[in-house]
């Protein structure tokens, strides 16, 4: 599953490289949203900090 | 600013991420130094903005990819400051090696807003968008090599990612590579 986020910048890099630029785009939001996702299951310690 | 110019420095600012992302790999297979999962997604968050750059230098530089640009390196940035804050008070630890005095996610945060701000920097200029003629061959090698570069590193980042963390979540610490331990993880899915 962590791997996710790389597998569609790929996918979407070589979308662009064959000169299919929506598709790239499409990819890369997707790749995003996937980073975002995991992001928010590892991010799960509180911060010591007092602001 | 034309667009040889900004060609050859959307250029030169890949081939700093995939310096980047290469200098991660050297410390993970030559210090064994295993990358924590928010430092996996750090990677990500490099081959996100370059990406945006990518873009650039395969169908000219545009407004929009300049955006992907900034956005992954905020989104990078935003996981870097996190693991900064993290270890920020003394003597609460740290991950990793330090390269210079600096952990790798302190570099990584200095790096995402350095794509910040070079890409808000190139985002001034307006000549560059203006349609060009045809480019030599010599002028699209570096770019071609850093867009190839790029795709082989996130490749590479699945083959690797897959080898620490098997099929789903990573370990919070690893401790080795699961992939000899776990069979990638399928293992636990069977049984499951």
């Amino acid at each position: 599953m962590m791997s996710l986020p790389f597998i569609l910048f790929a996918c979407g890099l070589a979308a662009g490289w064959t000169s299919r630029r929506e598709a790239a785009m499409g990819f890369w939001v997707a790749g995003v949203l996937v980073l975002l996702v995991l992001f928010r299951f590892h991010a799960t310690d509180v911060l010591n900090l007092g602001l | 600013m034309t667009a040889d110019l900004s060609r050859l420095l959307n250029a030169l600012g890949l081939v700093a991420v995939d310096t980047v992302l290469v200098l991660a790999f050297a410390d993970q297979l030559w210090f064994r130094d295993l990358p924590c999962p928010i430092c996996i997604l750090q990677r990500a968050g490099f081959i996100a903005a370059g990406f945006g750059i990518a873009l650039n230098l395969i169908f000219g530089p545009r407004p929009s990819h300049y955006g992907l640009a900034i956005l992954g390196a905020v989104i990078g940035g935003v996981m870097s400051a996190d693991q900064v804050l993290h270890y920020i008070v003394p003597g609460t630890g740290s991950y990793g090696n330090a390269v210079f005095g600096l952990h790798l996610y302190t570099w990584a945060l200095i790096g995402f807003v350095l794509i910040v701000i070079g890409s808000a920097v190139m985002l001034l200029f307006d000549r560059q968008y203006e349609p060009s003629g045809p480019i030599p061959l010599r002028e699209v090698t570096l770019p071609l090599l850093a867009v190839a570069l790029l795709g082989l590193l996130a490749v590479a980042n699945v083959v690797s990612t897959l080898a620490i963390c098997g099929v789903g979540l990573c370990p919070e610490a690893p401790g080795g590579y699961l992939i000899f331990h776990e069979n990638l993880g399928l293992a636990q899915i069977k049984s499951s």
